[in-house]
């Protein structure tokens, strides 16, 4: 093409371009502001309903926005005060925290080893635990069930949190970021006399901050959310986890009306939501890394 | 060589070797060992050989759960990934601060427990007053019984999964997405093509590793869907799957098996016969790979 | 302080053999540098001091006692590493007093000892901040002082100043020179750099390809070297290596011609000649050569380029055989000659046979 040519191309098209270019402008925005509401909604929906007079039909108030803190208010008071609610909370706080616990701390003096040293057998052991990364939970949920119920575990805490420390990818996650630590700077701490714990406990924990953070996040929405295992290793009531909780209320025969659903719903909905709203660069970021990684 | 200097390493690690084995060698022997036998818990198990498998295979359920799977995953998974995709290179558009917040708000359904989705959705889904319905009624359209109808379970299942999943794609496509050079688009853009082209021939090959795992990832879970159409559709276990096992998937029924009927060995067989159809699926999807890479 | 003894010791990694049968004695309180290229396996024997590596074969005592498969922090030495290995979460005075907090000490010993090996290296003002805020020099100094703070018998460095600019490389030369004039200490420093090499050592190590080429002190190994390998290494410009043939050897002379492919020839002062060496490398280093007037026994040569550098001048050249030489000139300037005569200075020359080992005589 030669030089005038293109010249008086780009002047024909100056302004086509130029419109084309708002057209795309305003497209993309309106795009994502409608693709905003979908993903909002239903969560605004459910905070509507909660702080609504439930006397008041649907026709008349169709519950875009909220409008009687107090009925929310008092919703949740009933429930937190008069149902098991609490008690759940409680539960899942704990299967959380020590899942979050266990997990850290079990994996991360694992990760040290895979990650930093060799001995006899490790890379059969690692590439075992990989390979498990690829096995669907479907085929170890119910014989691992059974297990839990042979060690007399159901309806305990350690059936719920036990069998789910020994997480792949969070050994996984930890390898990735342990391998990054220089040698010699453990080899320094070798010969400051620091036993093999020691060194695990004073340099390599104390570097590897950002990955536990990032892993016990993920791990706390993962276990906070977790709906399938508390339903059938805690099937009693008086061990519900918030899930159950939120299930029950959900089941047809609860006769509940939506707005007490939607109040349990909102209750369960806050840790999650405080933990994204604090966290979430980490939590995108962690995501976002083990997908390019993996 | 002195060999207990490998002490303190196996020391370190026991733990973690102790609770795999444990709780996924184990089981997944032990689950083995199960699906050949019958075993109801009260009694003593009794051996069938491939009985249990047989009687999997060829039970209405099954056929029922995996009709279901099969119509679920070919919808799902490719739309997913194409909204998924479509909302990274929404949010790509961006910069800066807006594009934070787009990425964000686009994730948050991610961020909410499946069982809190479900259970959200099932009362929009609501007839009549539900606020689906609703807003329908504003169109002029009549009430849809999404979760009783038996032609509709399905599609409004799938709406639910893809506004959990997508932002969960979206933010690893992202990631892929920022890895990509800027002047392979600026040649592109010189050599005439437009944006779409530009999507075409660079984006989504540039793309293609990314979009390989989160196709094989998305696959993976959604062969072993669960949580959201239970309770979607209110189940327990002793009615589960909704009307007429419309939304009967085959982890439900694995579930059913052991918890509802007490077959424990019918239902191992029937996780060992899941895995090995995940397993296939996996498999194609990389030898299809292998096949596509040498261009 | 500690002498150290190294005895037949030998290493492999797998089936490759990285030191063969290393020997060497050194004494309480001196400074020596273990000096080769890359791969030669130096970093590895000072790591197999350490006790950071075992060795597969031989025996290291320090102080007269036997130290294989004892503990690294125990063995009485100390390390600074190539990249300073100091702990970034930690403050300077954390790092320094880590060691001593994994032996037990009470805080306020080690607050002393790190107070007091920071007053040696200047380091008092640093001690509250983190190695991420300090400058190459400073990291250089508090590992260093991670090392002082443990009293060690042995003090090992594992090429620490390669990562420094030129300019400080320099300057912590010299401090290192005092840190052991101070403190007396024995001191085994590795490096690749032959110019810190004679510098800083009372005696040298040269190693090449896991064996010890020659150990003693620095100019020894620059006048007499024991073979063609340590000539070439040590010194810069290199020496220059003249190939020749042995035209005629009797008990107190020896007559070189073909040298360097020339027609020349030389005769040399040489008692003892072997006469089953046929033939030799003539190793002479730049500075006893120099452009001559034209004598008959001088080599011609042709110039590839002169650096002038205002004090020194090197003329680079090609004999007739191809191979390079270097003449370095002090008085006379280079002119622009195109092509010349170089003459030997022959209380330079150092004879090589073909295998490259020194060939002495007898009281020569």
């Amino acid at each position: 093409m030669s030089a005038s040519a293109a010249s008086s191309t780009n002047a024909t098209t100056g302004s086509a371009m130029i419109a084309d270019l708002w057209t795309w402008r305003i497209l993309k925005w309106v795009v994502a502001i409608c693709v905003a509401i979908v993903a909002v909604f239903p969560i605004w929906w459910m905070i509507n309903v909660v702080f609504a007079d439930p006397g008041v039909p649907v026709s008349i108030n169709p519950r875009l926005y909220p409008t009687s803190l107090h009925s929310g208010l008092s919703k949740i008071y009933t429930i937190l005060a008069e149902t098991e609610y609490l008690r759940a909370y409680f539960i899942t706080i704990a299967y959380a925290l020590l899942t979050i616990l266990g997990v850290l701390f079990i994996g991360s003096m694992a990760a040290f080893e895979f990650a930093l040293f060799e001995f006899p057998g490790k890379r059969v052991l690692f590439g075992m635990v990989m390979l498990s990364l690829m096995v669907p939970t479907v085929v170890t949920i119910i014989p691992t069930y059974l297990l839990v119920a042979e060690l007399g575990w159901l309806n305990s805490m350690q059936g719920l949190v036990v069998p789910g420390l020994a997480s792949a990818f969070g050994l996984f996650m930890l390898v990735q970021f342990m391998r990054s630590l220089p040698m010699e700077m453990i080899e320094a701490a070798r010969l400051d006399g620091a036993s093999h714990f020691k060194i695990y406990w004073y340099i390599a924990l104390p570097l590897s901050k950002n990955a536990m953070v990032t892993l016990a996040i993920l791990t706390f929405m993962r276990t906070w959310g977790n709906f399938a295992w508390p339903l059938i290793v805690a099937p009693k009531p008086e061990v519900y986890t918030v899930g159950q909780v939120v299930g029950l209320f959900n089941a047809p025969y609860s006769h509940q009306t939506v707005d007490v659903v939607m109040t349990a719903n909102l209750l369960a909905v806050v840790p999650p939501l405080i933990f994204f709203l604090i966290f979430q660069r980490k939590i995108v970021e962690g995501i976002a890394m083990s997908g390019t990684k993996g | 060589m002195n060999p207990t200097r490998h002490l303190p390493h196996y020391a370190m690690i026991l733990p973690f070797a102790v609770l795999f084995a444990a709780f996924f060698l184990y089981p997944i022997v032990s689950g083995f060992y199960y699906s050949f036998h019958d075993w109801n818990a009260a009694t003593a198990p009794r051996f069938v050989g491939l009985a249990n498998y047989q009687s999997v295979l060829s039970s209405r359920d099954f056929a029922r759960a995996m009709t279901n799977l099969f119509n679920y995953i070919v919808i799902t998974v490719p739309l997913g990934i194409a909204v998924a995709f479509g909302l990274a290179l929404l949010v790509d558009s961006f910069t800066g601060a807006w594009a934070n917040f787009f990425r964000s708000v686009f994730f948050l359904p991610v961020v909410l427990p499946a069982f809190l989705a479900a259970t959200i959705w099932r009362w929009m889904y609501a007839p009549n007053f539900g606020l689906v319905n609703m807003v329908l009624g504003w169109f002029g359209v009549a009430s849809v019984n999404f979760l009783n109808d038996t032609g509709k379970m399905l599609y409004a299942l799938i709406a639910v999964d893809i506004w959990v999943s997508a932002g969960f794609n979206m933010v690893i496509l992202l990631a892929g997405l920022k890895n990509i050079p800027q002047d392979l688009y600026e040649a592109a853009r010189l050599d005439g093509a437009s944006r779409i082209n530009q999507v075409r021939y660079i984006t989504i090959p540039m793309l293609s590793p990314v979009l390989f795992f989160v196709i094989t990832y998305g696959f993976i879970s959604a062969l072993q869907v669960f949580d959201v159409p239970w309770l979607l559709t209110g189940s327990s276990f002793t009615a589960y799957g909704g009307r007429r096992s419309a939304l009967l998937f085959p982890v439900m029924d694995m579930m059913g098996r052991a918890f509802g009927s007490v077959h424990f060995g019918e239902a191992t067989a029937y996780g060992f016969i899941l895995t090995a159809i995940i397993i296939l699926v996996t498999a194609a999807m990389f030898a299809l790979r292998r096949w596509r890479t040498p261009k | 302080m500690a002498d150290l003894e190294i005895k037949s010791v030998s290493k492999s990694f797998g089936s490759v053999e990285v030191l063969k049968d290393i020997n060497l004695k050194i004494n309480s309180g001196e400074f020596v540098v273990f000096v080769g290229p890359s791969g030669c396996g130096k970093s590895t024997l000072l790591r197999m001091i350490t006790g950071l590596e075992a060795e597969t074969s031989g025996d290291i005592l320090i102080d007269g006692k036997r130290v294989n498969g004892v503990d690294p922090a125990r063995r009485g030495t100390a390390m600074v590493f190539q990249s300073y290995a100091l702990y970034p979460h930690m403050t300077v005075a954390e790092n320094m007093g880590f060691g001593l907090k994994m032996a037990g000490e009470t805080k306020a010993a080690i607050r002393d000892k790190v107070e007091q090996a920071a007053a040696t290296l200047r380091l008092e003002k640093l001690l509250e901040r983190r190695p991420g805020q300090l400058s190459g020099g400073q990291k250089q100094r508090v590992a260093i002082g991670r090392a002082i703070v443990r009293n060690p018998k042995v003090f090992l460095f594992d090429e620490p100043l390669s990562n420094l600019d030129a300019e400080l490389r320099v300057q912590m030369r010299a401090e290192l020179i005092e840190l052991h004039r101070r403190l007396g200490t024995t001191m085994i420093f590795v490096t690749h750099d032959q110019v810190e090499a004679m510098t800083l050592a009372d005696r040298i190590v040269v190693m090449n390809a896991g064996v010890v080429q020659q150990y003693g002190r620095p100019l020894d190994l620059y006048d007499d070297p024991d073979n063609r390998f340590v000539g070439g290494f040590i010194g810069s410009p290199k020496m220059n290596f003249l190939e020749a043939s042995v035209a005629e050897a009797t008990p107190d002379h020896v007559v070189l011609d073909k040298i360097a492919g020339s027609d020349r020839s030389l005769r040399l002062p040489f008692s003892g000649f072997d006469r089953s060496i046929k033939q030799v490398a003539i190793g002479i280093r730049p500075e006893h050569v120099s452009l001559g007037a034209g004598a008959a026994d001088e080599i011609p040569l042709a110039v590839s380029f002169a650096e002038e550098l205002g004090d020194v001048t090197y003329v680079h050249g090609k004999l007739p055989a191809g191979s390079p030489v270097t003449i370095r000139s002090d008085k006379t300037r280079y002119g622009g000659k195109e092509s010349g005569n170089m003459a030997l200075d022959p209380s330079g020359i150092r004879l090589f046979d073909p295998d490259g080992r020194r060939l002495r005589g007898n009281g020569s």
